[in-house]
């Protein structure tokens, strides 16, 4: 949590307001005045320097739900050196900041999959570690998520891409809009093995015999390359950005371009 | 080399098919765990190379397994020299007398590598022994039985102290059947040889084998004056030298002479000279280097000082300085051994001269004392009131005298005569030629002989005047000596003087003792020599012994070499006499002759290569490890340091060290060191400081700035370097507390120690030529050094007395502390102690006190150092309250 306040911090300082007319604290605009609206929103002063009337606006800054989510199952629990994070920590990392970010400005953070009280306001971080389960599937549950809210979605989906699918579409169908992240480790991008090796999953999958692993890396990378294809196909179907992030980049550059997209989302609708 | 069992070498046909198999046997893939397997399912490489093992690993492999062949079918190494030819029951004969004895264990190594060829060829052998058992039984050939059933019974043999005797033996050889003989001999020749030989060629083919020494027999030739060994043996090409070794009772060596027996020579003498004083301690003869019974030549009463016989003397006899025998005992008390009593018990044994001291002896005991005499004793007499009375009573009876005396004596001197008391004239040709005549002995009175008498004495001291002293005469084989002077200072001042020692030494060593005068008596076994020449309890089979045999009879189990007779009476029966021949055995025919040494014992190799081999499977258990990924270099690093042990030194800065700087000299350095272990014990236990180990520093080299205390003896080469200057300059700024030690100082310094360290004061100007010592000034018991933790009004250390300096001011910079103490009392040698506690030097001028009084000084400067001005402030403490209160 910690980390995650140092990563949110760093991000926090290059955030821009939302350009909105709404009820908040920032100004935003002095338009004049119209029949109907209420005479005790102008502002004199700035009405005194011209002979017209001025109301002032505020700048929108109504709470928005946004639902966090990511993926905690075997696979994620990984770490090819030990100078990594696991996956999963990666995950947790970049959730815990993104909610600490939003939190700061006034949104409301949910996980899916968790039932309860959305978190806000101070606490907010610390209750969304304690609440974040231990364990978890590959892919997001369903779930009741409230509409025209964000989703965020991190994980390593290696799951096959109908599935994957599936659970965008489910999602979708609400409207709400999506981001999905996908967090792999630098071994699985590049399968740095040679020689003779005996792959095992972490999850139950059978194990694989490779004879030589130099001669598979080529096609591994296609498979990859498919399968990333795959997931951001998906996400333009259903409206949503994807990214990826490995773990041995810095995490402050996914949180800062994942709070880009979540604002340009929102500035979409 | 050869092989126990060669049809296993067979197997190593089976490495190449072994070689096949690891080739085509790929090795164990790398375990890996990979989230992204899904992505990997279902992917081929597009060409694929079969995995094989390293060629290493292969030989690795390969090598362990055909040293496991060959390790099973057990090689053995050195199963030379000796091959068993020929088939039948085996015969293993061993001979096992005194010839034997000194290089035994050769002998037995030799049967032992003779069993181990017989066991090769599976026949079954006997064995059998050429020395009469201890219990007298002549021995026998063993049944054949296998070698393993043997080898016990040859481990279990030992050399006997009499010579072999193998013509008993003709019959058992005959009886054991057929077969290869095997002979292992000491190569003396004894009696019947040739049956013995022709049985033995007869049985079958003789291996003969003999070791290089010869065999020896050792004798004693005691002479008056020295001891005289004697070497026996047969003959060698080469010359040999040899020690003999003269011992007492308890094996301490007395004596030693060196012996050289020229090339094919067959006797060697060589000569102990002793004092007659050690005469009587020797025990036994020995030959340095060949232990056996032939090497001891043991020394009875024959050889020793020849006992004296005192006759008792009536009532006041024995009344030191006034007694007629105080004088004689003293005179001949520590050449000669000395028996007291009457002229019956006296005559019941050896004795060499008899001397009587007062004068007179009773008709009983006169044909006895005549007899003896006859037979070769020398009678000694004195002369006094009561002989001057009997020859007055008897007339010119002369019985036992040398000549007849006249009545009464003569007076030389004293209130009622003219003539002044008389002195000694140089001595005639005699058994006293050559003393030197001292010029205070003088006679005051004397018997005199009768000159009408018609006796012719030998006079062997006269006086100045001619009148004689000693004279002595012929009875038989024996001599009758009579001195006409007491034997105390009443008539003469001679028995004071050591010219009486003198006379009567060479009187003991004119007497030959008395010989075989009691030659029926049976001496029974006292003890006897075992074959390695040790004195024990005589065998089951000794018997008694005529004492007329000794010199004759022949050595075997009944009549074993040793001690024979009562306890006061004991006589040696040796192995060397003159009579047992030492001549080489002969040539067996038809029989090749060996070294003892042709044949070494065998080593099995096999079991040392099934070893190496399983150290080389465990290199590959490891290797493969190591190439399937499953060994990590950090485990296998951690494994390493702990197995090479924790070898990383203490940091000194974990405990409070003293230290001392090494001047170069082993023996101040190991003082310095034991000095401070000591102290640092004695601070231990006594205050609550914890103190480890002293740690030795070279300024200069070493960081000084672990140890409160820095100990420096300064020795006379001690130089100084800059950098060791620089370094202690920083020490003392910076806290330190040096100990300059001159330990002594130069003659004419203060204190007890002047003059032990000659040129240390020099040594310390040389030393600290760049040191910034501040103004110093003497310590006195108003310092606080003195009242750091004991109050102390002097500071000894070895030395007492020598001023020690401190520093003059107060420097608030460095606490009030002073960096320097400079002294010569030599402390870490009074300090200095060993494991058990007990001080190593000794402390001048002495006394317990000035040791703990070292001790406590020492703890004070432990003291000090540790805790700076803060026993200062103690000390100013009243001072700082009579400011306040007043």
């Amino acid at each position: 949590m910690v980390a995650a306040d140092r990563v949110a911090a760093t991000v926090a300082q290059g955030v821009h307001g939302r350009r909105r007319v709404g009820t908040g604290d920032s100004f935003w605009q002095f338009r004049p005045f119209v029949d109907g609206d209420t005479p005790a929103r102008i502002d004199w002063r700035q009405s005194a320097k011209s002979d017209r009337t001025f109301i002032r606006d505020m700048e929108w800054e109504a709470a928005q739900t946004v639902c966090l989510w990511r993926a905690g199952d075997a696979s994620m629990g990984w770490a090819s050196a030990r100078g990594l994070p696991q996956k999963r920590q990666r995950a947790e990392l970049l959730l815990l900041a993104l909610s600490a970010l939003l939190v700061r400005a006034g949104e409301q953070v949910r996980l899916i999959g968790v039932p309860g009280r959305a978190f806000r306001g101070r606490g907010a971080v610390e209750g969304i570690a304690r609440a974040l389960p231990d364990g978890g599937d590959g892919l997001p549950p369903r779930a009741l998520v409230p509409a025209r809210s964000c989703v965020v979605l991190m994980g390593d989906f290696f799951a096959p891409l109908p599935e994957v699918r599936a659970a965008v579409a489910m999602l979708a169908g609400l409207p709400v809009r999506g981001h999905m992240l996908q967090v792999l480790d630098p071994a699985e991008v590049s399968l740095p093995y040679a020689g003779r090796v005996k792959f095992r999953g972490l999850a139950g999958e059978a194990e694989t015999l490779i004879p030589r692993v130099d001669g598979v890396r080529a096609a591994y990378a296609e498979a990859l390359a498919a399968q990333q294809d795959g997931l951001a196909a998906i996400c333009r179907a259903a409206g949503w950005s994807f990214a990826i992030h490995r773990t041995d980049t810095s995490p402050e550059s996914a949180l800062l371009s994942l709070y880009m997209a979540l604002d340009a989302g929102r500035y979409s609708r | 080399m050869i092989f126990a069992a060669p049809w296993i070498l067979l197997a190593l046909a089976l490495l190449p098919i072994l070689w096949w198999l690891l080739r085509a046997t790929p090795p164990a893939p790398r375990d890996q765990i990979f989230p992204a397997i899904r992505l990997l399912a279902g992917l081929k490489s597009p060409e694929e190379t079969p995995a094989r093992t390293p060629w290493w690993l292969l030989a690795l492999r390969l090598g362990a397994a055909g040293l496991v062949i060959v390790g099973l079918a057990g090689p053995i190494l050195g199963a030379g020299g000796l091959a068993v030819l020929s088939r039948g029951t085996a015969l293993l004969v061993i001979d096992d007398g005194f010839a034997s004895g000194p290089d035994w264990p050769a002998r037995v190594a030799a049967a032992q590598a003779v069993l181990d060829r017989l066991d090769h060829a599976n026949s079954a052998v006997a064995l059998l022994t050429t020395a009469q058992r201890p219990t007298g039984e002549t021995p026998r050939a063993t049944a054949a039985m296998p070698v393993a059933l043997l080898r016990p019974l040859v481990a279990a043999l030992h050399p006997q102290a009499w010579p072999t005797d193998r013509a008993a033996l003709v019959d058992a050889v005959r009886s054991s059947g057929s077969g290869p003989v095997f002979y292992i001999s000491d190569a003396l020749a004894g009696p019947a040889d040739e049956g013995f030989a022709a049985a033995l060629a007869a049985r079958g083919a003789v291996d003969m084998l003999t070791g290089d020494l010869p065999a020896r027999l050792l004798l004693a030739k005691p002479e008056p004056e020295r001891l005289v060994a004697v070497l026996r043996q047969t003959a060698v090409p080469a010359a040999t030298h040899e020690t003999v070794l003269a011992e007492t009772g308890d094996g301490t060596v007395l004596g030693q002479t060196a012996l050289t027996v020229p090339a094919g020579a067959t006797r060697a003498e060589a000569a102990i000279a002793l004092p007659p004083e050690l005469r009587n301690q020797f025990f036994a003869l020995r030959l340095a280097g060949a232990p056996g019974a032939g090497s001891v030549a043991l020394l009875d009463e024959a050889s020793r000082r020849r006992p004296v016989g005192l006759l008792a003397a009536g009532s006041g006899g024995e009344t030191p300085l006034l007694g007629d025998n105080f004088y004689v005992e003293r005179a001949l008390g520590t050449t000669s051994e000395l028996r007291h009593g009457d002229a019956a018990s006296l005559l019941g044994r050896k004795i060499s001269m008899l001397v009587s001291a007062d004068g007179v002896i009773g008709t009983a005991d006169d044909g006895a004392i005549e007899a003896w005499v006859k037979a070769g004793g020398i009678l000694l007499r004195f002369a006094g009131p009561g002989l001057a009375e009997q020859a007055a009573q008897d007339g010119a009876s002369g019985k036992l005298l040398p000549e007849p005396l006249l009545a009464g004596d003569r007076q030389l001197g004293g209130a009622m005569s003219w003539s002044q008391p008389a002195h000694l004239a140089p001595f005639p040709p005699g058994p006293f030629a050559g003393l030197a005549v001292p010029a205070e002995v003088t006679v005051n009175r004397q018997v005199l002989a009768d000159p009408q008498a018609g006796a012719t004495p030998q006079v062997w001291a006269a006086l100045t005047d001619g009148t004689p002293l000693v004279t002595a005469a012929r009875l038989g084989a024996g001599e009758l000596v009579l001195f006409h002077v007491t034997a105390n200072a009443d008539w003469s001042n001679l028995p004071l003087s050591g010219l009486f020692v003198d006379m009567l030494s060479r009187l003991v060593q004119r007497s030959a003792g008395v010989a075989g005068s009691e030659d029926a008596r049976m001496l029974a076994p006292a003890q006897a020599l075992d074959g390695a020449g040790v004195l024990g309890p005589p065998p089951p089979a000794a018997v008694p012994l005529r004492a007329s045999d000794l010199g004759s009879v022949a050595m075997s189990a009944e009549h074993p070499p040793g001690f024979y007779g009562p306890e006061h009476d004991r006589h040696a029966l040796n192995l060397g006499s003159e009579r047992f021949p030492l001549v080489a055995m002969s040539k067996i025919p038809g029989s090749t002759r060996l070294s003892l040494l042709a044949a070494p014992r065998e080593q099995p190799v096999g079991p040392w290569l099934i070893a190496l081999a399983l150290a080389l499977l465990c290199a590959d258990m490891v290797l493969t490890l190591r190439i399937r990924g499953l060994l990590r270099p950090a485990f296998a690093a951690m494994l390493c340091v702990v197995l090479a042990g924790q070898a990383w030194a203490e940091s000194p800065a974990l405990a409070t060290h003293l230290a001392y700087v090494v001047t170069g000299d082993a023996e101040v350095d190991a003082t310095s060191k034991a000095g401070l272990v000591g102290l640092s014990a004695y601070v231990n236990l006594r205050t609550a400081a914890v103190l480890a180990d002293p740690a030795a520093v070279v300024p200069g080299r070493d960081d000084l700035s672990f140890y409160p205390l820095l100990y420096w003896p300064i020795t006379a080469n001690a130089t100084g370097s800059a950098a060791a200057t620089g370094a202690l300059n920083d020490y003392m700024r910076h806290g330190g507390i040096i100990i300059i030690d001159l330990q002594g100082g130069t003659a004419g310094a203060s204190g007890t120690g002047a003059g032990f360290a000659p040129g240390a004061e020099a040594a310390l100007r040389r030393v600290a030529d760049g040191l910034e010592v501040p103004r110093l000034a003497p310590l006195t018991s108003a310092h606080v050094l003195a009242r750091s933790f004991y109050l102390l009004s002097d500071f000894p250390g070895r030395f007492d007395g020598g001023t020690v300096w401190v520093q003059q001011d107060q420097d608030r910079a460095n606490d009030s502390v002073s960096p320097v103490i400079v002294g010569s009392n030599d402390w870490a040698a009074a300090w200095a102690a060993d494991d058990d506690g007990r001080p190593l030097f000794a402390v001048i001028p002495g006394g317990q006190r000035q040791r703990v009084l070292a001790y406590r000084f020492g703890v004070n400067m432990v003291m000090y150092a540790l805790t700076g001005n803060y026993k200062g402030d103690q000390v100013h403490v009243p001072a700082i309250l009579e400011r306040l209160g007043q």
